[in-house]
């Protein structure tokens, strides 16, 4: 790696600041697991980075509200929001997403934040936070603004957010009543990049949905929810029937990207098959 | 603003003050040290070889930038321990159950094991695979590993 100048606020404030100061090479981060593979692999040389750890410690936390929602601060750890109680009780299928994620070292320096602003289309977290309906609050020098996880990915490794924004906080609404789950598909290892990526988030009332999320990624340039799939499913009895013609929606809508895990093909059959078993994975949770 | 500067931490409990570019990473931090147990060898914080704990975390190594450690606690498979000649239980289980072949990877396992048998004193299979998935033994002494983590979990009194 090049050598590089290292800045350390200690306040989001004088952190905006510094990004505000007008080096385009500038970046922030938070864990830099993600941003030192870039820089090792030459991809990203940067004259000047500036930390993010050490501003204030209430952006490295998750808060549960009275009305059920979580605030997630976006300095937050993975590993520490796998350990938050309100989390592994509200949240399950952020949990049990987060065990074949990464490693553990990974995990214990790997920032929410930075998962989400990387921006990279195999991250688990992003579709499960799309299903979930989440919000991200994102701070800059010119004030603040409130924006749904699905808003900020506009592509491959590209987010919404501007030069001088950095992501504040994540907000997960109440999910009473709501079932979740995510399907992690890999060719190789457990705890892989995933080949396809389907998460799912049902309002259900005794055998009907009411209301349905159907995320896919990995396989795409960016998380997408499938809006055929969704409309099947809204107002419908869940049945066998009801769960094929699910896969078959899936695999008609969504354009899958072939790479090293697997062809396009491959990977439309998959969601074939696995978009039915995602939704009784989430109809059981 | 420069892109060296000097930092002090504890490692393996003693202090020390070192000149480090922001662009090093801590595996070659320690070796500046003449510690050489955290080895880099997939370089994408996949394979475990280069473990080291920092404030009490396990973190790879060669994502870790130099730098950022200044203050902290290091401690690495060179720290002594209390048992016999300076090993613990987890060491000795790998000895007793011949838990490697060429043992370029033990450090990073027992380093782990640690953690595991810290956060699950009783593990299950399950919870030992999960926890070491992140650490590859290219030698594949994967049942000796587990059978290592048993036997040190059973000598910690899990």
């Amino acid at each position: 790696m090049r050598p590089f100048e290292l800045e350390q606020p200690r306040s989001l404030k004088s952190a905006l600041k510094l990004l505000d100061a007008g080096d385009e090479s500038v970046r922030v981060f938070g864990g830099a697991t993600a941003l030192m593979l870039m820089m090792k692999a030459g991809v990203f040389q940067p004259t000047r980075l500036i930390s993010l750890r050490g501003i204030e410690s209430r952006y490295s936390k998750a808060t549960a509200a009275k009305d059920g929602s979580l605030r997630i601060g976006a300095l937050t750890t993975l590993s520490a929001l796998g350990r938050t109680a309100a989390v592994r009780r509200r949240l399950p299928v952020i949990a049990a997403t987060l065990r074949t994620l990464s490693n553990v070292r990974v995990r214990n320096v790997a920032t929410l934040g930075g998962h989400l602003a990387h921006a990279d289309p195999h991250m688990d977290l992003p579709p499960v936070l799309i299903a979930l309906d989440a919000q991200l609050v994102t701070a800059a020098t010119a004030g603040s603004r409130t924006l749904p996880v699905s808003g900020l990915f506009t592509g491959y490794y590209e987010t919404a957010l501007a030069r001088n924004e950095l992501i504040a906080e994540v907000l997960v609404p109440d999910q009473t009543g709501r079932r979740a789950a995510y399907v992690k598909l890999t060719t190789r290892a457990a705890d892989d990049w995933p080949t396809l990526g389907i998460a799912v988030s049902l309002r259900t009332d005794g055998r009907v949905i009411e209301d349905a999320r159907f995320v896919v990624s990995a396989a795409t340039e960016k998380p997408l929810r499938l809006a055929s799939v969704e409309a099947l499913l809204r107002g419908a009895v869940v049945n066998d029937a009801l769960l094929a013609r699910a896969g078959e929606a899936a695999a008609a809508e969504a354009e899958l990207i072939g790479d090293a895990r697997g062809s396009a093909a491959y990977k439309t059959e998959l969601l074939r098959v696995h978009a039915g078993r995602a939704l009784r994975q989430a109809l059981a949770a | 603003m420069t892109t060296h500067r000097t930092i002090a931490f504890t490692l393996n409990g003693n202090p020390v003050t070192v000149h480090a570019g922001n662009h090093q990473n801590l595996v070659e931090l320690l070796q500046g040290q003449g510690l050489f147990g955290a080895r880099e060898s997939c370089a994408q914080g996949l394979c475990g070889c280069c473990t080291v704990i920092v404030d009490g975390q396990a973190v790879s190594g060669c994502l870790t930038m130099a730098t950022l450690v200044d203050g902290a606690d290091v401690r690495t498979i060179e720290e002594p321990q209390a048992g016999e000649g300076g090993l613990d239980a987890v060491q000795q289980a790998f000895i007793e159950t011949g838990a490697f072949q060429c043992g370029f990877c033990t450090p990073g396992f027992i380093l782990m094991t640690r953690q595991l048998l810290d956060a699950h004193p009783d593990p299950t299979d399950d919870e030992i695979r999960h926890y070491l998935a992140g650490n590859l033994c290219r030698c594949a002494a994967y049942p000796e590993i587990i059978k290592a983590v048993r036997l040190a979990a059973k000598k910690r009194g899990g």
